[in-house]
This record gives C-alpha cells, sequence and structure tokens, in this order.
C-alpha cells in the first residue's frame, strides 16, 4: 500500500475482502441449502414419516432434499429418524464419521431428542451425547410436515455459516454441524422431567419391582380372575398326561384362559415330545417359550424363583395349552427344547440372555439381543430399568464397544475361505436395524447368519413398571406399521383375566381399525417389496392410498401412526360425526386402485422371473418353525385366527382366508394382496353394520370411564381417578392372547400380581419366528435373491426385538 | 513433404501445440484447485471400506470361484471375433464373395461354439443353474 495512506490502506482492502468473502459465502450457502443428500437411514418408527415426506401429497423434492442416498459416502445430512439403541450407536456414530464434509445432523424425534418415552436401559437418552445435532424435530413420531420444517430449519441455520474461509484455509468461519458434543450433568439433563428434580424420586417407583413400599392397591378388593371350564378333549388330555408321566405332571385347577400343566422339570422333553407326536391333539407348534422371574413376587414364599413358561397350539383342534416348569437357583438351569421345535433355538437364546437361564444342550447358547459386552440379565427384577439410572451413554463407548467382527458369526472349519458380507444393520434392503452376515460363493449364499437386537426398545421390562392404561401407548409401537391392531391382543389378555366385558359396538371399531391398518401396512409392504425387485413406480402410489386410510384414521382417533385408542374395555371415544362417509368413498375407491397395482405387477415378467421359485418353504417347516400369517398361509395352511380361532367377533363376518401352495416369494405376494382385497370387505361390512351402544363398558372397575360420566357423577370420578393414577387392580392370574395382526400372530403373555401394573409382560411377536426360518430361504439362493426374500418375507424389527 | 512441414512456425502445428498448453493448464488447473478447496478429513473411519455400518470382516481380494474365470472367457472369444467381422464388414467390396464365404463360414463356427457353449450350461449363471 502507499506511504501515506494508512487508514486507507488498512481498512479498505480488509473491507474489500470481508465484502468478497461474504458475497461467496452467500452464494456457497445458498447451493448448499438447495442440495442437501439427506442419508438413508432410519432407526424405528420416525423413519416411516420421514420417507412418507418424499411422497406425492408431501413432496419433499420442493425443497431440494428428495433423494435419499443408501451409502454414507454420497450423503452430507443425518436425519437420525428414530430411538437411538445402545446396540447401534456405534454403527450411527461411524455412519456420521464416513459421510462426506461439510455435514449436518437433524435429531428427528423424541427418542432422538432425548430418548422420549424409552427411558429403558437398551436406549440412548438422545444422540446429541454421541453426535452434534443441528436441528432438533420434537414429536413422537413427527408428522411429515414437522419433517419439512425441519429441512427449512437447517436450510436456514445453513445460511448463517461462512463456509468460504474454511474452504480457502483461511482462519476462521463455519461450516457443517460443529456444536459440542453434549454431556449429561453439564450441558444437559437426561432426567425426563427436566434439570433439577434429582432429589425426588420418579412418579411410580415407589410402587415398582424391586420396593413396594408405596403400593396402595393391596388396600384395594378385585373380584378373582376369571375362571373357565376345560371343555372335555383338555379334560381327557389332562388325564392322560398324569396317567403317563405321574406326578410330574399337574393339571392347575384354576386358569383364566387354556389348559394348564405344571411340569417337573426333568420330564418336560418328554412331556413336549409326547405332546407334539403322540397326544390328541397334536400340539405341532411352540407358540411361545419364556421365563419369568419371581423374586419380586408379593408372596414369594408361592414362587420358585423362576418359571419357564411354554405355549404350545394344535392346528386340528384350534386350541392352546400352557406348560409352566419352576425352577430354582440363581442361575438356573433346564433341558433345551431344540431337538424337539428347531424354533426353540432363539426364544431360548433370548431367555439365556435376558433372564440368565441356561439350557443345556443348547447348540449355540449366547447372547441374542444384548450387545456382546453387556453385562447382567435385563429382564430379572433387580436389573435397573431406566437407562437414566445408568451411566450416561458417550461417545466413548460408541467408539468402544463394536458390533462383533462377521467372522465370528460365519465360521467354517473345511478350510474354505468364502467372502464374508455384512448386510446391515444400516441397509436400503434389511427394513430396518437388522444385520445378515452372508457366506458367498461366487454369487451363491452358502451361510447366512443374522444378528438382531439392535432395535431392542425393552417394551417387556416397561411393561413392568407403567400402569395397565399406561402402557397402552407403548403397544402400537411394537409394530409401528400395524398401528392400533397391535393393541388387540394385549387388551384381549388383559380383558381375559379380569373378565371384563367389551361392548358390540366397541368390538366392530376395533375391528374395522385392525382391518384399516392391516391394509396400510400391506401397502407399505407392496411398494418396498416391488421396490426392492426393481419396480420403483407401486413406490410413488400406493402411499396415496396410505394417506388416505391414515386420514381416516386420524379422524377418528387423532393420531396417525400410533392412535394408542384402544382402550380396556372398548375404545377411547365414540366414532366421531362423519366416519361413516369417509369410510364408505375409502371402500368405494380401494379395490379399483388396488386393481391399478396388480395390473402393474402381477404379470410382469421380470416381477415373475425374480420371486417365483424362490425362497421357497416347504409347509412342515413352516409349521415347524413357528411361521405365522401370510408367510404361512401361502405354504398352504388355511390357519387364521380370525377364523380358526374368532376373537373381537370376526365370527360374525364374512371373508375368505387366501392360501398358496408353492411357499415362495411370488406365493407370498398373492397372499397378501388378496388379503387386502377380503379386508376391505371387512371394513364395508363393519361401517355398514356398525352396532349402535356404547364405546365401553358400563362397569367402570377397570377401565377409564367416558368422560361425561366421570363429569357428572362421583363413582365414576373416583374410578377414573383411581385407574389414571395408581393403575386398576387387576386380578392376581396370567392369561394369553393372541390376534392376527398384519404380519402374523402377535401374542400377548400377561401375568399380574394383584397390582396397578403386569408383574410380567411378555410379546410373541410374528416377526421374531417368520425371521428366524430366513436361512432356511435363502441359503442355495444367490444374493440378489435375498433381497427379494427379505422383502417377500415382510417382518419388522420392533417386534422381533421388542 | 516440403521440410518445413514439422516447423513449430507453421501455423497449423503452432496453433495446434497451443491448444495442448492450454489444456494441459486448464485440466491441471481443475485438479489442483479440487485438491486445494476439497474438504479432506482424514480418519480412521472415514478411511474405512463402508459395510452396511460394521467393520469388514477378512480380506477382499479372495479366489475368484470359476464361473467368473468362465463368463469372462466367453466374452473375450465372442467379443475379439467381433475384430474380425467388422475388419470384413470395411473391405467386403474387395474381398467380393470369396470373402463373403469365408466369413460366413467363420460365423458359422462362432455359432456353433455359442450354441454348444449354451447347451452345456455354460451361460447359466449362479445357484440358478444348480436349481434347474
Amino acid at each position: 500500500m502507499a506511504k501515506g495512506g494508512t487508514r486507507l490502506g488498512s481498512t479498505s482492502p480488509k473491507k474489500l475482502n470481508e465484502r468478497l468473502l461474504s458475497g461467496a459465502d452467500a452464494l456457497i450457502n445458498w447451493a448448499r441449502k438447495y442440495s442437501l443428500w439427506p442419508m438413508f437411514f432410519g432407526l424405528s418408527c420416525c423413519f416411516v414419516e420421514k420417507a412418507t415426506a418424499l411422497t406425492a401429497r408431501y413432496d419433499l423434492a420442493r425443497f431440494g432434499a428428495e433423494v435419499l442416498r443408501p451409502s454414507p459416502r454420497q450423503a452430507d445430512l443425518l436425519v437420525v429418524s428414530g430411538t437411538v439403541f445402545k446396540k447401534i450407536a456405534p454403527v450411527v456414530l461411524r455412519l456420521y464419521e464416513q459421510m462426506a464434509e461439510p455435514k449436518w445432523v437433524i435429531s428427528m424425534g423424541s427418542c432422538a431428542n432425548c430418548g422420549g418415552m424409552y427411558d429403558v436401559y437398551s436406549v440412548v437418552q438422545g444422540i446429541d451425547q454421541i453426535l452434534p445435532v443441528d436441528v432438533y424435530i420434537p414429536g413422537c413420531p413427527p408428522r411429515p410436515e414437522a419433517v419439512l420444517q425441519g429441512i427449512v430449519e437447517l436450510q436456514k441455520k445453513i445460511e448463517s455459516e461462512s463456509p468460504t474461509r474454511p474452504i480457502f484455509h483461511l482462519k476462521g468461519g463455519t461450516q457443517g454441524s460443529v456444536q459440542p458434543l453434549r454431556v449429561d450433568g453439564r450441558t444437559k439433563s437426561r432426567d425426563p422431567r427436566g434439570p433439577g428434580m434429582q432429589g425426588t424420586a420418579i412418579r411410580g417407583t415407589s410402587v415398582t419391582p424391586p420396593d413396594f413400599w408405596g403400593s396402595r392397591s393391596d388396600l384395594m378388593w378385585t373380584p378373582p380372575p376369571q375362571q373357565i371350564e376345560l371343555n372335555s378333549s383338555d379334560q381327557n388330555l389332562s388325564r392322560e398326561l398324569s396317567s403317563r408321566f405321574g406326578d410330574a405332571v399337574k393339571s392347575r385347577d384354576f386358569t383364566s384362559d387354556m389348559l394348564t400343566l405344571e411340569v417337573a422339570d426333568e420330564r418336560l422333553a418328554d412331556v413336549l415330545r409326547y405332546l407334539k407326536h403322540e397326544a390328541t391333539p397334536k400340539y405341532q407348534r411352540l407358540d411361545d417359550l419364556t421365563a419369568i422371574d419371581e423374586s419380586a413376587r408379593r408372596h414369594p414364599e408361592n414362587y420358585p424363583d423362576f418359571t419357564m413358561v411354554y405355549h404350545l397350539l394344535s392346528y386340528d383342534a384350534a386350541s392352546r395349552i400352557r406348560l409352566t416348569v419352576p425352577l430354582n437357583g440363581k442361575s438356573p438351569g433346564i433341558t433345551s427344547i431344540t431337538g424337539i421345535w428347531p424354533s426353540a433355538n432363539w426364544y431360548e437364546r433370548e431367555v439365556f440372555d435376558l433372564m440368565g437361564i441356561h439350557f443345556d444342550g443348547h447348540p449355540n447358547l449366547r447372547r441374542i439381543i444384548m450387545p456382546p459386552d453387556w453385562e447382567g440379565h435385563p429382564l430379572r427384577k433387580s436389573f435397573p430399568g431406566r437407562a437414566t439410572e445408568m451411566a450416561p451413554y458417550t461417545r466413548n463407548d460408541a467408539e468402544k464397544l463394536q458390533p462383533l467382527d462377521g467372522g465370528v458369526y460365519a465360521k467354517t472349519d473345511d478350510g474354505e475361505h468364502p467372502l464374508i458380507l455384512n448386510i446391515g444393520p444400516h441397509h436400503v434392503s434389511t427394513h430396518g436395524l437388522l444385520r445378515y452376515i452372508a457366506s458367498l460363493k461366487g454369487e451363491k449364499i452358502i451361510g447366512l447368519e443374522l444378528e438382531i437386537g439392535y432395535h431392542h426398545r425393552a417394551v417387556e421390562k416397561i411393561g413392568e413398571r407403567q400402569t395397565w392404561h399406561q402402557f397402552i401407548p407403548y403397544l402400537a409401537r411394537v409394530d409401528y406399521l400395524a398401528g392400533a391392531a397391535n393393541d388387540l391382543p394385549y387388551l384381549l389378555a388383559v380383558e381375559t383375566l379380569a373378565d371384563i366385558k367389551v361392548p358390540e359396538r366397541a368390538q366392530v371399531i376395533r375391528v374395522m381399525l385392525s382391518e384399516f391398518f392391516r391394509l396400510s401396512n400391506h401397502l407399505v409392504w407392496l411398494a418396498t417389496y416391488a421396490h426392492d425387485v426393481g419396480a420403483m413406480t407401486p413406490n410413488f402410489y400406493t402411499f396415496r392410498e396410505r394417506e388416505m386410510i391414515l386420514d381416516i384414521v386420524e379422524l377418528i382417533t387423532g393420531g396417525r401412526l400410533h392412535p394408542s385408542w384402544f382402550r380396556i374395555g372398548g375404545v377411547a371415544a365414540d366414532l366421531p360425526e362423519g366416519w361413516k362417509a369417509a369410510v364408505d368413498q375409502f371402500v368405494k375407491l380401494f379395490p379399483g386402485r388396488l386393481q391399478e397395482y396388480e395390473n402393474l405387477i402381477r404379470k410382469n415378467p421380470i416381477f415373475k422371473a425374480r420371486t417365483r421359485g424362490v425362497g421357497r418353504i416347504s409347509l412342515q417347516d413352516a409349521m415347524d418353525w413357528g411361521v405365522t400369517g401370510p408367510n404361512l398361509r401361502s405354504c398352504g395352511l388355511n390357519w387364521d385366527l380370525r377364523k380358526k380361532m374368532p376373537y373381537s367377533g370376526y365370527e360374525n363376518f364374512e371373508f375368505e382366508v387366501p392360501t398358496a401352495t408353492e411357499g415362495d416369494c411370488y406365493a407370498r405376494y398373492l397372499v397378501r394382496i388378496e388379503e387386502m382385497r377380503q379386508s376391505i370387505g371387512i371394513i364395508e361390512q363393519a361401517a355398514n353394520n356398525m352396532p349402535s351402544g356404547r364405546h365401553v363398558t358400563n362397569d367402570y372397575r377397570y377401565v377409564i370411564p367416558r368422560r361425561e360420566d366421570m363429569l357428572k357423577d362421583i363413582e365414576s370420578l373416583i374410578h377414573h381417578y383411581i385407574n389414571v393414577t395408581r393403575g386398576p387392580k387387576i386380578p392376581r392370574g396370567e392369561a394369553y392372547a393372541a390376534c392376527e395382526i398384519p404380519r402374523g400372530e402377535q401374542g400377548y403373555y400377561v401375568v399380574s400380581d394383584g397390582l396397578g401394573y403386569a408383574y410380567r409382560v411378555r410379546i410373541r411377536g410374528p416377526g421374531f419366528a417368520n425371521v428366524q426360518v430366513m436361512p432356511l430361504l435363502a441359503v442355495g439362493e444367490s444374493i440378489a435373491d435375498l433381497i427379494a426374500i427379505i422383502g417377500s418375507v415382510d417382518y419388522i424389527l420392533p417386534d422381533i426385538d421388542r | 513433404m516440403a521440410s518445413g512441414a514439422l516447423s513449430p512456425w507453421e501455423p497449423g502445428v503452432f496453433s495446434l501445440a497451443v491448444y495442448v498448453v492450454l489444456v494441459l493448464i486448464f485440466v491441471a488447473s481443475q485438479l489442483i484447485i479440487a485438491v486445494w478447496l476439497g474438504e479432506k478429513k482424514k480418519t480412521e473411519e472415514k478411511l474405512r471400506p463402508y459395510e452396511s455400518g460394521i467393520i469388514p470382516s477378512g480380506d477382499a481380494r479372495l479366489h475368484y470361484p470359476v464361473p467368473f474365470y468362465l463368463v469372462a472367457i466367453f466374452f473375450l472369444i465372442f467379443d475379439v471375433e467381433g475384430a474380425f467381422i467388422f475388419a470384413w464388414a470395411i473391405a467386403h467390396g474387395k474381398l467380393g464373395w470369396a470373402g463373403w464365404l469365408q466369413i460366413s463360414f467363420f460365423i458359422v463356427l462362432l455359432l456353433l461354439g455359442l450354441f454348444y457353449v449354451w447347451r452345456k450350461g455354460g451361460l447359466d449363471w449362479g445357484p440358478l443353474a444348480q436349481k434347474s
């Protein structure tokens, strides 16, 4: 600069510099904010709403961020949509690290923001403990509109950045997500009630295990649980068993739902083998296998340390039977039944993992749900339920606690070295957080191992601390595409146990909504399945009808994915004005739309070539492995709980149970499509013949009374107060109920110890059994077929890992 | 050819040279700008191969199964033969009927080979071949 012009020389170029830089900032920011590349990344329910934001009604494309990239290398926006599990957190961190620079993070939904309603041992209480976050979207789940707003907020944030300096290697400037991580106790509070409440116990802890010092349910009286008369076939079986096995089998005199036998552990295998192969009727299927930790009972002297519970099902007689086995000791053992039912493999591993019970003779007894380095058995009563009772999960943990190497799963002893390929947990085609470890010889799959547990939301543990009513919101989240259909088996189990009569109108409303959710689920399945085998188009259209269904659901319940609208004894409110017109319109329109999809897909030669004869499973295998739902019916068995063991008034509806015989990917397609036709018929019948009457029972002992009653008479007010605050005292006992939800048979086994919340809630998810057979379907096929098989099986992770 | 034809002072060659230099400068500048401006954070995770969020196991350099090799060989054979046919096609007028006969013989021979491979199942791919 010129000598004399110090004033001019020192300020003017600087100003010019600043102007140039800020001009460049504006240009770069403008380009960046309208060309975001979000990663195809979802953890749970929230992802469904995120994906819905891409579809026609919401059209995220308007904001310049419509194309989801399957690989982190091509993405610069991570939308953490859903629950961040401790088991998946290391994977999330790695994906973030592998993304292109500069990158941004949106935390979508209450779970990602702070753990949300899942303050439970397996969940990280906020993604901001391991990643910097730019924008938080509240909601559970946030609506698609909220996703749009989140993107707009992020665009505003990008506008405020000054990226030019870092780009030109100058000092200063900012770009991408740079906020520091949040540290519990310093920059954030994990307490679900907010900061400053440390001195007060969380509401409800005084009445939940292991201490009950505050429970007032003990002071209340309730009638005994429902008792049923056993039918003659059950009585014969009971007699036959006691004559054959003597004292080793004792039939329980008092039961609320089915024949219940107490079996001594040393004869268990013999009894089961007899029941499966020789008894009349034969109990061909192991419906469920679980255990109860009895250490926190109100009267521990009446109980062993643990109880193993086996539920069996007979296809011939359409009946169930329950076997309980008392076990004593701190970490007891029992004989494995994998030799009788191969499907027991995963169930026993789960009991081993979560309860710490050993199984002698199990081929592969190691953890299945929790991470390999986990300490303790979470479903034991002594294990802390809440994440906030444990040390916060930090970035350090996420770097250290890695999933096991694929080689651990795919061991070969014959000296061959196959290519080991990890498909998932983060993969477009795994439909959720599931890890396949495929051993490949060329393109052929020669071995397939699965690792689950990435989506373990510990619902069963939560069921032990939420009151019977409070637990309802967790139900729809067990299978987030089946919404209200999830509520039904739980409510049926509770209603069976406490002998609650549901009015006819409420039953029909429940059926109608369950069928709507069957349609909604199958529409998503159709779109994603077609997409998996290469047909993009259905994706754009099926979400159109799905939105129509969700509109109706919203009109009736006020919610979308998770209405939480069924109640013990009925439903939350009566049908609103205008429901009939909305349903009628949809019923008229839907069959035509379904035909359009059929025209696109059914005879499509590519679709047929990809699915026919692929992923075949025999009927015998399907029955042995406990496969249920459309996957079972596509093997040729006409078995649908709605027909065979009707509940909630399904016996009053006319519908067919579609079946196919091939058991391959194409058969599964045919069955589901036909199911949609039948569902729309059921909805039509329900809407046309909707009975009048109450929407909730008038016996208010266990239920939440109608609002108008609660406001008018003191009896109802008291019931309302008791049942909302401390929870209804459900009589001591147990009950199992199962429903045909879209994916198969979902069963709830509830055990009450006469308190305001369940002593044990056990969920039999259809996915757990349906996915366990995956190696049977896929080994021997080519790697490309695995994707078609996954799409055709239609599973969902929260119901596998629960 | 005149002695000065390749002289750098001849206008034609000169413009070509300038063009080449400009192209080189342009390409180099693009590369240098990209290298300089590009965001690079070489962390361990960033440099790791992406495999669904899991640390990959083992080596990607394995013994390849034979079918891949067969396909590669078939491709070579039938693709390289194309070169002969193209060469004939360009000169087919000069070669006349004799050339036509010879290339026809050649093509028929090739087709026979193709049918043989087809029949033997050499074109079937992967597990599908073993199933049927």
